[in-house]
């Protein structure tokens, strides 16, 4: 069974989880196909034909081709782990804690884990443990609104506006705008006062006529401003702001119909993300390895991800029904590993829900870091592992990417350029694997495709693109990973 | 060539459900959003029926097969 669970834990990261929940709160129909596409894709992968194991060390060309899989897992797993690093940070500052406390916490707890050796088989058991405390709130929300999943969804894709609850902690004290980093404008829909308890600096895009004019506020405690229709806040400054109750949310669709409709055709965007998990899971979940699943194995993880989803769905639909200020400049991951609803329960039972919240996300966190070393350690055969369970090694890169994650960046896109990167460098050879003897030619590949896939994820960071090499931009996997394809059939051609 | 085996029918059937759930999508006049029961039918097929559809294609067709019992001399 440990292998199995190492399977969910690897591929089920924190980050991975919160995905889906928050792609289905800012679009259904984009959410639907990234959940499915999470739930189904690893289930493919590990029902590809067995692949041969990871070759063993040996000298020259041979050694350094089942190098490149161990240094790709290595900066793959690295960058996962700053991924959901950086979110534990995010879900600090959301939560009102310093942001490194959140860094330094995950980091260290997870590090610990590589260096107590007690501690290093427990992936099963903290699985379990996010799982319980993870559906625990979900049951008591479900409970305390009095609806079930499928009449939650239905109340909320008629909804006619979202608009602020009174009891929206974003009314009743105010947040600080600096913890707003979602990709959404901040415009509004109609004429909002805004109110700065603690005081500050307000500034906002305006229309005057056909002009755009940026405008600064500097507001003494307690005074407010208004914006019109039209006007847009501009993010990132640290001035505490409450908005008014039952007013639009700025970022939110326009109405839960809006929200439920299929967007206009978006097959490449669609195909992108499905060859990114594809790859991206034979990259983590197959390459070097042999897998065998028996009946129980199968079910345990096609159960474990249906779980996943059925939790992302409903906690989704909950959270935008209680706390449709979610929406306020775009759906983020760490606003998910907040209880939804603040008038739902009074404290002290409050604050004990959320706790279990935190400790869900913080137990499958540390059950993600412990089977991906595993993972990294099952590419070193001869060596027993050792790669997996190096202190030092472990150490470099936790510290590493906790320092990293000091810089926010958004964790979903980290966690895509992570496999995409990883899929592109090792998927196609593992699912096309080369003749016996050909190491050389699956390193090739890899090389070939993790290029393509650098030069087009280097365009996507400069905000290049346009109509026709958008998706390829947005998903460089696209590309990349048919690029080693071609590499690895090319070379077939030649041996035959 | 290579032998069907019963995870090879798991792969496509699971390629399969991914793939209805784009031809959903694709359906004329918003087809996809009518309600039935309370959901949409995209929402029915893509968080219900499909993943649900997955988990049993799994338990089903992507496991090995029990290794044969030894065999008495």
């Amino acid at each position: 069974m440990t292998s199995v669970s190492r399977v969910l834990a690897v591929w089920l990261t924190p980050v991975a989880l919160l995905a889906a929940p928050a792609a289905l709160s800012a679009r259904a129909a984009d959410g639907l196909w990234l959940g499915l596409t999470l739930t189904l894709v690893p289930l493919i992968v590990l029902g590809l034909e067995a692949g041969r194991p990871a070759a063993p060390v040996g000298p020259g060309r041979a050694e350094r081709a089942s190098l490149f899989p161990v240094v790709i897992l290595l900066i793959t797993v690295g960058v996962l782990l700053w991924a959901n690093i950086v979110l534990a940070g995010d879900v600090a500052a959301w939560l009102g804690a310093p942001r490194w406390q959140g860094i330094v916490l995950t980091a260290v707890a997870g590090w610990l884990l590589t260096a107590w050796q007690p501690l290093r088989r427990t992936a099963p058991l903290l699985l379990s443990i996010a799982l319980v405390a993870a559906v625990a709130p979900l049951l008591q929300v479900g409970w305390a609104v009095g609806l079930g999943p499928i009449a939650a969804w239905d109340r909320v894709a008629t909804q006619a506006a979202f608009r602020f609850p009174p009891a929206s902690p974003w009314v009743t004290t105010g947040r600080s705008l600096a913890t707003v980093h979602g990709r959404a404008p901040l415009v509004f829909d109609e004429v909002h006062r805004l109110t700065a308890p603690a005081g500050g600096v307000v500034r906002a895009r305006t229309l005057d006529g056909n002009r755009l004019a940026e405008i600064e506020w500097s507001l003494a405690p307690g005074q407010s401003v208004t914006l019109r229709a039209g006007d847009e806040l501009v993010p990132g400054g640290a001035v505490r702001l409450r908005f008014e109750a039952d007013k639009r949310v700025p970022g939110a669709p326009a109405s839960g119909i809006a929200w439920a409709e299929d967007p206009p055709r978006r097959w490449l965007d669609r195909l992108g993300l499905l060859v990114t998990l594809l790859v991206g899971a034979a990259a983590l979940l197959r390459a070097g390895l042999t897998i065998r699943l028996s009946r129980d194995g199968a079910g345990f993880v096609a159960g474990g991800l249906l779980l996943a989803f059925v939790w992302a769905q409903a906690w989704a639909i909950y959270a935008m029904l209680q706390s449709p200020d979610l929406f306020l400049g775009g759906v983020t991951l760490d606003r998910l590993l907040e209880l939804p609803g603040a008038a739902l329960f009074a404290e002290p039972w409050r604050r004990a829900l959320q706790a279990f919240l935190l400790v869900a996300g913080l137990a499958a966190f540390l059950a993600s870091s412990v089977a991906l070393r595993e993972r990294l350690g099952a590419l070193d055969p001869t060596g027993g592992g050792e790669i997996g369970r190096d202190p030092g090694l472990w150490a470099g890169l936790f510290g590493g990417a906790a320092l990293a994650s000091l810089w926010p960046v958004d964790p979903w896109a980290l966690t895509l350029l992570a496999l995409g990167g990883a899929g592109c460098a090792l998927g196609p050879a593992t699912l096309y694997p080369p003749s016996t003897g050909r190491a050389g030619l699956a390193t090739t590949a890899g090389l070939v495709g993790l290029v393509v896939f650098a030069t087009f994820a280097a365009a996507q960071l400069r905000g290049a693109g346009g109509a026709l090499l958008g998706p390829a931009v947005g998903y460089p996997a696209l590309v990349g990973a048919p690029a080693g394809a071609l590499v690895l059939w090319l070379g077939r051609g030649r041996v035959g | 060539m290579r032998p069907v085996s019963t995870r090879s029918t798991g792969v496509v059937l699971l390629w399969l459900l991914l793939a209805g759930f784009l031809l959903l999508g694709a359906l004329p006049n918003q087809t996809a959003s009518i309600r039935l029961a309370g959901l949409s039918v995209l929402w029915w097929y893509g968080g219900v029926l499909a993943p649900v559809m997955g988990a049993l294609v799994a338990i089903r067709w992507l496991a090995d097969p029990p290794p044969a019992p030894p065999r008495d001399e």
